[in-house]
């Protein structure tokens, strides 16, 4: 039986404290339930690593890692940069709709121009496919 | 005019001082054809410069980049039934003079998409060494790929014909709308042509291409060639 390290039990706080901020941040609206997913994921599991040695020991024994607080560690790195990947593509899609959505709008303007001024358009707005 | 419908589509940033003259060079050497400023986001007075010479001009509310402001003239010829799309650069780079011999191969139905190019004859621009470098190495890709030779793929100079404007209103690079598009619309079976034009130096305004980009240009460029070497091209 491995006693828990003094590292584990501080990882193993820290996350849950940070899982209860993520799951107040969907309470209060400023964090959307698909985004809290990864989060709630990865602090769950680093607490659960850091909170259970036995497991901890047979999950590090698994993939071959000696020092047993480098697993809770390993595992949180592996969520960090999944949750970058995510959020970078994200931020593609968004920066893509956004770039849409702007040429749109310049389309619309000068539609509105058009018919403010009595002009009929011939439409070039309403037709992107997405 | 009988034949078929032309739109000279002229992107634009910051270009209140060499707007005037493209336009009234544009009037003079091809009168008659319609034309659409696409202001992508000037903060000077681009737009009213362009209304002041009866030009319609849609305005992007910031700044998208130049294969954005082009994809948006691209839907306006579309939507408004153009034949032929005709890219022509505000800050005077290109001679409207030379407008006639870039639109010619599509509007005769010989290609879909002609590229005035600065390098099929020489002409009198000059380039530092390293540009040179990265566009030998850009056409190169793009010519063994297509098997067409392609000298300069940055020109900005081109005639668009309306099927490949279809394509490219729903997809199409927002910001260096060269190589990997050029190497995408050969692999979708449009036929690719080059055409000797002279280039003059900028007269005013800024480049789109500034510095910081051009570290970041030969590598998104290169990966979006390979990228569109390796997607399987959607049939239109």
């Amino acid at each position: 039986m491995v006693f828990l390290s003094r590292t584990q039990v501080i990882v193993a706080v820290g996350a849950v404290l940070l899982a209860l901020y993520v799951l107040d941040l969907v309470r209060r609206r400023r964090l959307s339930e698909d985004f809290s997913l990864l989060w709630v994921l990865s602090t769950a599991t680093v607490a659960v690593l850091g909170f259970s040695t036995p497991l901890l020991v047979w999950v590090s024994r698994l993939l071959g890692i000696r020092y047993e607080n480098s697993t809770v560690f390993a595992f949180g790195l592996a969520f960090s940069l999944a949750m970058l990947l995510h959020l970078s593509v994200r931020l593609s899609r968004l920066g893509q709709e956004n770039r849409t959505l702007a040429r749109e709008l310049a389309l619309l303007r000068h539609e509105l121009e058009e018919l403010r001024a009595g002009r009929e358009p011939d439409g070039a707005a309403g037709t992107e496919r997405r | 005019m009988s034949g078929p419908r032309v739109l000279v589509i002229i992107p634009a940033h910051d270009e209140q001082d060499s707007l005037p003259r493209t336009l009234e060079e544009l009037a003079a050497a091809a009168p008659g054809l319609d034309r659409l400023v696409v202001d992508d986001g000037s903060r000077d007075g681009t737009a009213r410069v362009a209304r002041e010479h009866g030009v319609p001009v849609l305005c992007h509310p910031f700044n998208l980049g130049v294969g954005a402001a082009l994809q948006t003239g691209f839907r306006w010829a579309v939507a408004r039934g153009y034949d032929v799309g005709v890219q022509l650069d505000a800050d005077g780079q290109h001679d409207p003079a030379s407008l006639a011999a870039v639109l010619e191969p599509v509007r005769a139905g010989r290609c879909d998409v002609s590229i005035g190019s600065r390098y099929v004859r020489r002409s009198g621009y000059r380039t530092p060494l390293a540009r040179r470098a990265g566009m030998l190495l850009f056409s190169g890709l793009v010519s063994a790929t297509l098997g067409t030779r392609i000298t300069d793929t940055t020109s900005g100079f081109r005639a668009y014909a309306r099927r490949v404007m279809e394509v490219c209103q729903h997809d199409f690079p927002w910001d260096f709308p060269d190589a990997p598009l050029l190497i995408r619309l050969g692999r979708l079976g449009f036929r690719l042509e080059e055409v000797p034009v002279e280039m003059r130096e900028r007269r005013a305004g800024r480049s789109f291409y500034t510095l910081g980009k051009s570290l970041y240009y030969p590598y998104k460029n290169l990966l979006a060639s390979l990228m569109a070497l390796l997607q399987r091209p959607a049939q239109p």
